[in-house]
């Protein structure tokens, strides 16, 4: 528990934002068309759930978001390693997965739209396609970068293919993927929020064009703090699971320093 | 990429759309709008003999490199600071954390409400999030300077301005170059976002737009030349980086954008 709370900086460094939000609080007085006060946000988020919107759109957000991404974590989990481990496959494969590494994620989006059309599985792909990225190629690179010392001991050992694979490769990369899902994480909500401003399909995202739209601007900055709380939980739940599983699998088995 | 890695790496690429073609032509693959590669290819030839293109390809191009240069030089100064002196960041730094998180598309609509369908609304987008990846990397590398070379400075009395020049910003560079080179990459990814949501311009716009026309070999030409677009903007960077520490990027990273 120590190393996860000695992961975060001293709390006095929320001041800033804290000062700041109380001054704009106080220095805004009368309705403003577009800076509402940080008391407005919070009513505007309380009139949208008392309305029933709210929390519908945003289990529909989180919901499509977790499921895209452990679709792209295991695809990108499995993949990798057979990528990995196949020599030729892996260089073969190199440049293709490098350009389409290069391809901003959102332009999925129009493809997907005009292929397949608005709907929930649609968003759900999509999610999944552009977050298998990160995890797919670092746990190649995972891959690579197990010594080939530790493999020649485990072959010396007969131990057969399924025993390696699960004995000393999966351990190994564990820090290597980690690091791909670490990256996956804010990039899917981003994804998630992206489709939904795009197609106009139920979410969070929507709710944000929406009330833009409407030129309602205390919702807007509402949702914009919503989102931000939703990131940093996310973050920090991801953070304090990584340090749990990382403290069982320590990173050195992979580093070829 | 090594010259090694070139050969196998076309040829994966060739297999790649022979086999989309071949899956087309054959009709085992059909969904309505999906074209084979011969017809975007020949649609991407006719968007560049026309330069239609050109316009959207400048557009965006301009909005990457002026947004990543404002990142740039507001996040090396505030990361800087924060790094050089450990009360500020003290006093900063979970403020930082805490907003670090905050999905960058999030700002979309809130930057339409104050700028409206405008190249602002673009740079706004473009900006907020790599300034925090070049700020977070040059404070990193300003606080990483290790104990040692601290007291050299303080050893040679050397004047703050000497200790800066001399000793923080050679020993720094490194990971200020990641952080710069990584939000370049980010800055085209946002300002694709932003030209798809936000500012109707630029090629974000005109993946969008031949998408609605229902010109899939238009809409794929212009994810093509986005795709090179980004390989070219990551290759360019990397570039200059060697140049200016040679030695540094010679080992290739597997990192990708935190957007």
């Amino acid at each position: 528990m120590k190393r996860i709370i000695a992961l975060f900086p001293p709390a006095v460094g929320l001041l800033p934002l804290v000062i700041g939000l109380i001054l704009w609080q106080l220095i805004q007085s009368g309705p403003s068309p577009l800076f509402p006060t940080p008391s407005r946000w919070w009513t505007a988020l309380v009139a949208l759930a008392l309305k029933g919107v709210l929390v519908p759109e945003l289990v529909v957000t989180l919901w499509t978001y977790i499921v895209g991404l452990v679709i792209a974590c295991v695809l990108g989990f499995v993949l990798g390693i057979l990528i990995g481990t196949i020599s030729f496959v892996r260089r073969w494969s190199g440049m293709l997965l490098e350009f389409l590494r290069a391809l901003p994620p959102a332009v999925i989006i129009p493809i997907a739209v005009l292929m397949v059309g608005y709907s929930p599985s649609m968003k759900i792909a999509v999610i999944a396609i552009t977050t298998i990225w990160p995890v797919l190629l670092n746990t190649v690179a995972g891959v690579s970068q197990i010594r080939s010392l530790t493999l020649d001991v485990a072959r010396s050992l007969r131990m057969p293919w399924s025993v390696i694979l699960v004995k000393v490769v999966v351990p190994a990369i564990i820090p290597a993927f980690l690091l791909g899902v670490r990256i996956a994480v804010p990039l899917g909500i981003i994804i998630t929020l992206v489709i939904e401003m795009f197609t106009g399909l139920p979410g969070v995202g929507r709710l944000m064009i929406l009330a833009q739209r409407n030129f309602n601007s205390a919702e807007v900055f509402g949702l914009l703090s919503l989102v931000g709380l939703l990131g940093f939980a996310l973050n920090l739940l991801f953070t304090v699971a990584e340090e749990m599983i990382l403290s069982r699998w320590p990173p050195r088995i992979a580093a070829r320093r | 990429m090594s010259r090694q890695s070139l050969l196998p790496g076309l040829g994966g690429i060739a297999i790649f759309l022979a086999i989309w073609e071949l899956l087309i032509a054959g009709g085992i693959f059909q969904f309505e709008y999906l074209p084979a590669p011969s017809r975007i290819a020949i649609g991407l030839i006719g968007m560049l003999r026309s330069g239609s293109a050109f316009v959207e390809i400048v557009h965006t191009l301009a909005a990457t490199i002026i947004g990543w240069l404002i990142a740039v030089v507001v996040g090396v100064t505030a990361g800087a600071v924060l790094g050089l002196f450990q009360t500020a960041r003290r006093y900063s730094l979970a403020s930082i954390e805490f907003l670090r998180p905050l999905p960058a598309v999030a700002f979309i609509p809130v930057a339409l409400l104050l700028f409206g369908f405008s190249l602002q609304t673009e740079l706004f987008v473009i900006v907020i999030p790599c300034l925090w990846l070049v700020l977070v990397n040059t404070m990193g590398g300003v606080t990483a300077v290790s104990q040692r070379l601290q007291d050299v400075t303080r050893v040679f009395r050397m004047s703050p301005i000497d200790a800066v020049s001399k000793v923080y910003i050679p020993a720094a560079a490194p990971a200020v170059l990641v952080g710069c080179r990584l939000s370049m990459t980010l800055a085209l990814v946002l300002a694709i976002v932003a030209e798809m949501v936000g500012n109707p311009e630029g090629l974000g716009y005109a993946v969008v737009r031949e998408a609605q026309a229902l010109q899939p070999e238009m809409m794929f030409g212009y994810i093509f030349i986005t795709g090179l677009l980004g390989v070219g903007l990551n290759s360019l960077i990397i570039g200059l980086s060697a140049l200016i520490l040679p030695g540094v990027f010679r080992q290739p990273s597997i990192e990708w954008e935190q957007a």
